[in-house]
């Protein structure tokens, strides 16, 4: 379908963006090729844009998008470039929207207690200037020190000890898009723009987010604010086994405790890795086979209370507490914490650079121990055939007060050594992957609680995970994007088309 | 001179080569991590916005080079971008996380620094760089007076009437910037260590420290100034040498150390480190009030490179009538004036809007003076804060006028 990028066409997105803002050199198209997850760098040229633009305005953006129209090229959404499943990896190269320079906030309203940003913003600098007021974005996944607010929006993201206060989801009140032909609209729970509750019409809000970049490209939004927390609580228990571990994570979740902000559960392995050659964490004695962290947040009074009610039930569960010195220390650096890339190791024990690859299945409480125990299998399978695999253990995530019982977050964390990939091992992660989201949605979970589940492998399920579901996926994307010019390629969307062709 | 090494190493394939073997480990470890956190702490990034501009960059066209995907053609203009302030250094979690274990740390400033090297050795020049390097190998100090010309003829007149000897056990080494336009720092630090009973004296010709052409990617330049110092201080009987500008620092303290290794054997003394001892064992007394409210901007050469942060708040706090209004050194991380490692020369634009948006913080604290300890940065956050109604003065300004001396 796509077209090469001419010189005419270049032209033309140097009048509507400015020459400064519109690039074609290599070095602009190669560093915007890939993201965090993992990259077949041997493949790297086959995932580079044709061009790269950096709009100041939705009006510009707009512009693009219809030029894109009428040449049918390409067009694909960038914020941060921090997502893990790929979304603004240019699969069929065209031109890259990357919206990094729209990062202003354009108001404060301190009395209804929203802000407006562009989408290019990101939560720890937002964060930092709302700050002085009293107040904070509370959206803070991992990549909190530099995922931005646009990106959020597209991949529907997840919010760690944020979660509190909701996910992204929750604390996006409404949004300005342009869609893949071009208009301008803005999306929310209803009219106006700083409206939470709202029953009109469809809820138009939750289908523009999660859409990796595929319906369009947010260019404002309206955000919560929630008050600086007075108090913040955290414990670490330490268990003999991990069913120990997994039950009290049971009793943690379900406890009613309207400050819980995080519960989370390490297994042996996780805490294996942390172990080894971590000087930061906290060394644990070797009985230790499960822990669960806690987190809470919220008015002093209410924090002191719960703290009790949560210590208790530490205590009860048989869980031994670590201490101050790691609720405080390891709590507090979490999002650097987990995955740092020298600690990959080979089955010889030689220390070699990983990155980090994690699963995030949205798991049933009841399926955990089940679920581990196949996906450990997997990745041993990994590591036996290649060694540039390493099994870095798995953690069980859940937030926020309300309905943190059900379901979890589940990861199980894999070192590669990137510098080895081949066709052979890029085949066998692509399967493993697919095995991974196949034993998930068997066990009745998602193949994804918040990255989105478009990487190779794992999108081969989302057919079998959301059945007739997928079948409107694929009608909305044709009614919205005719051309399929919005980040083509993703999510088996090209299928929508293919009655055309035929 | 560069270009017989060219011939040497076989060409720009056997030079790139040769990088690439060098910077492949340590371009993966930053490929591999992928957390991008540098990214907001970075001064140039939070202007440009350009993701050609970060050190993830940085390190990732090291891998596309050995793939031969990118050259150094290709990458060379986007390593302009880059104040070698080192703030993505501390905030990579590499550093942060693995740091304690292997004593490692991700080291973006050296490999900006030989990327630079190699542009030039390949005989790719930036064009204002390039006749900065000219002027100063000509002239032997920095041109800093724009049109008008600096010379050897002139490098001591900032200290006229001050009585300073040539030679000694310690010499004090005068920044260029220091030296020709900001004279008035080099003459409050001259006199308050007259005041504390230091004894010190000038070199007999002090050229400049070789730094700004080792940042820039002027190599062999860079060794051939440092040469020419170290003889001089030899040559006078320096065993001691004073710095009191934080760029100067980082070339006596990490350059000169790896050209000349064990035959290196001199003391490098900061002058801010030397100040707060004197006040600290009372042989500088600070006795005339300051009245002004003041914020203190974290010299990012002191600060994220070599973690000096405590002394210059124990000076300031020791100043009676100040009001100072302290912002942590890790949230000045983030901070920077701009100036560092030639961006103001090929881009100053991009020096302006970081110097301007530093000020703008300062000013927000609702301040009247915004005090560093970097001639080099006082510069262009001088002609910023004459927009904002904010004075920009050097520590050692404040100190001396503080011990009563007239600058």
């Amino acid at each position: 379908m796509a077209t090469a990028v001419t010189d005419a066409l270049l032209d033309e997105l140097v009048q509507i963006c400015g020459e400064e803002h519109v690039f074609a050199g290599a070095s602009a198209r190669f560093n915007r090729a890939r993201v965090p997850s993992p990259f077949p760098v041997h493949r790297w040229a086959e995932f580079t844009p044709d061009a790269v633009v950096l709009p100041t305005s939705a009006e510009q953006i707009s512009e693009v998008v219809k030029l894109a129209n009428r040449e049918h090229v390409p067009i694909v959404p960038r914020a941060g470039g921090t997502g893990l499943t790929d979304g603004a990896v240019p699969l069929k190269h065209g031109i890259i929207v990357d919206v990094k320079l729209m990062n202003r906030i354009l108001e404060l309203d301190l009395e209804d207690r929203t802000v407006t940003v562009q989408p290019g913003i990101n939560m720890l600098k937002l964060s930092e200037e709302l700050k002085p007021h009293g107040f904070i974005y509370p959206d803070n996944p991992a990549s909190y020190p530099c995922s931005l607010v646009g990106g959020r929006i597209g991949t529907s993201g997840w919010s760690l000890i944020g979660g509190r206060y909701g996910h992204t989801r929750d604390l996006v009140i409404s949004f300005e898009l342009v869609l893949p032909t071009g208009e301008i609209i803005r999306v929310g729970d209803g009219g106006g723009k700083k409206v939470r509750k709202s029953s009109s019409g469809y809820q138009l809000k939750h289908l523009f987010m999660g859409h990796q970049g595929t319906l369009g490209i947010t260019t404002e939004a309206t955000l919560e604010l929630v008050k600086r927390p007075e108090a913040e609580f955290s414990a670490f228990f330490a268990y003999g086994s991990y069913e120990d571990a997994w039950r009290a994570t049971g009793d943690f979740a379900r406890s009613g405790a309207a400050t819980l902000a995080g519960v989370v559960l390490f297994d042996e392995w996780k805490i294996a890795y942390l172990r080894r050659d971590d000087e930061a964490y906290i060394p644990q004695p070797n009985w230790v086979k499960g822990v669960v962290a806690l987190a809470m947040y919220g008015n002093a009074d209410e924090v002191r209370a719960s703290a009790k009610r949560l210590m208790k039930i530490g205590k009860a569960s048989g869980g031994e507490y670590l201490g101050d010195e790691i609720s405080q220390g390891d709590w507090a650096s979490r999002h650097d914490r987990y995955a740092t890339p020298l600690h990959g190791r080979l089955k010889d024990d030689q220390v070699v650079p990983m990155s980090w690859h994690c699963e995030d299945a949205s798991i049933l409480y009841s399926q955990l121990p089940a679920v581990r125990e196949k996906w450990h299998a997997v990745a041993a399978d990994l590591r036996e055939r290649f060694d540039m695999f390493d099994d870095w253990g798995m953690f069980a995530y859940t937030n926020g007060a309300f309905k943190s019982w059900g379901d979890y977050l589940t990861e199980i964390d894999i070192g590669i050594w990137e510098m080895q990939w081949d066709d052979e091992s890029w085949a066998a992660w692509v399967d493993a992957k697919r095995e991974i989201a196949r034993i998930a949605i068997e066990h009745g979970g998602s193949i994804s609680a918040c990255h989105g589940s478009c990487r190779e492998g794992e999108v081969d399920l989302v057919p079998l995970e959301l059945g007739g579901g997928f079948e409107v996926m694929k009608k909305i994307k044709r009614t919205l994007d005719p051309n399929n010019i919005m980040n083509p390629g993703k999510y088996l969307l090209d299928e929508a088309y293919e009655e055309d062709e035929a | 001179m560069a270009t017989e090494k060219v011939s040497d190493s076989g060409g720009a394939d056997g030079r790139t080569a040769e990088f690439v073997a060098e910077w492949r480990n340590a371009a993966y470890n930053c490929y591999s991590s992928g957390h991008k956190f540098c990214r907001e702490v970075c001064p140039v990034m939070q202007v440009t916005r350009d993701e050609a501009h970060t050190p993830t960059a940085f390190h990732a066209n090291v891998v596309a080079m050995e793939q031969g995907l990118l050259t150094i053609e290709d990458v060379a203009r986007d390593y302009v971008h880059c104040t070698q302030c080192g703030a993505c250094e501390l905030r990579c979690p590499n550093t942060l996380f693995t740091g304690d274990f292997y004593r490692f740390r991700t080291r973006t400033v050296d490999l900006v620094k030989a990327m630079r090297a190699l542009a030039v050795e390949s005989g790719i020049h930036q064009p204002h760089w390039q006749r900065w390097n000219e002027l100063t190998d000509e002239r032997k100090n920095e041109p800093v007076l724009n049109g008008t010309p600096v010379s050897q003829e002139h490098v001591a007149d900032w200290a006229a009437g001050l009585d300073l000897p040539i030679g000694g056990d310690t010499v004090l080494f005068c920044d260029c910037e220091a030296a020709f336009y900001r004279t008035s720092v080099p003459r409050a630090v001259a006199q308050v260590l007259k005041q504390a009973g230091v004894e010190f004296g000038l070199m007999q010709e002090q050229w400049c420290c070789g730094g700004p052409a080792a940042e820039m990617g002027y190599v062999d330049q860079a060794r051939r100034f440092a040469e020419h110092n170290i003889a001089d201080w030899r040559a006078v009987g320096a065993k001691r040498i004073l710095v009191l500008d934080p760029h100067d620092y980082i070339s006596f303290t990490e350059d000169y150390p790896r050209y000349f290794g064990d035959d290196y054997d001199f003391e490098i003394v900061l002058v801010v480190e030397l100040v707060a001892e004197l006040i600290r064992d009372g042989k500088l007394t600070l006795s005339v009030p300051i009245n002004r409210v003041a914020t203190y901007h974290d010299a990012c050469r002191l600060n994220k490179r070599k973690g000096i942060h405590k002394e210059p708040r124990e000076i300031l706090n020791a100043i009676p009538g100040l009001t100072f209004k302290d912002v942590d050194h890790v949230t000045q991380w983030s901070y920077c004036s701009g100036a560092g490692a030639g961006l103001g020369i090929e881009r100053p634009d991009l020096t302006a809007e970081i110097s301007r948006r530093r000020v703008e913080r300062a000013k927000a604290l609702e301040i009247d003076t915004l005090v560093s300890a970097c001639v080099w940065s006082e510069r262009p956050l001088t002609e910023q804060g004459e927009q904002q109604d904010v004075e920009v003065v050097d520590l050692m300004e404040l100190v001396a006028a503080s011990a009563g001396i007239e600058v």
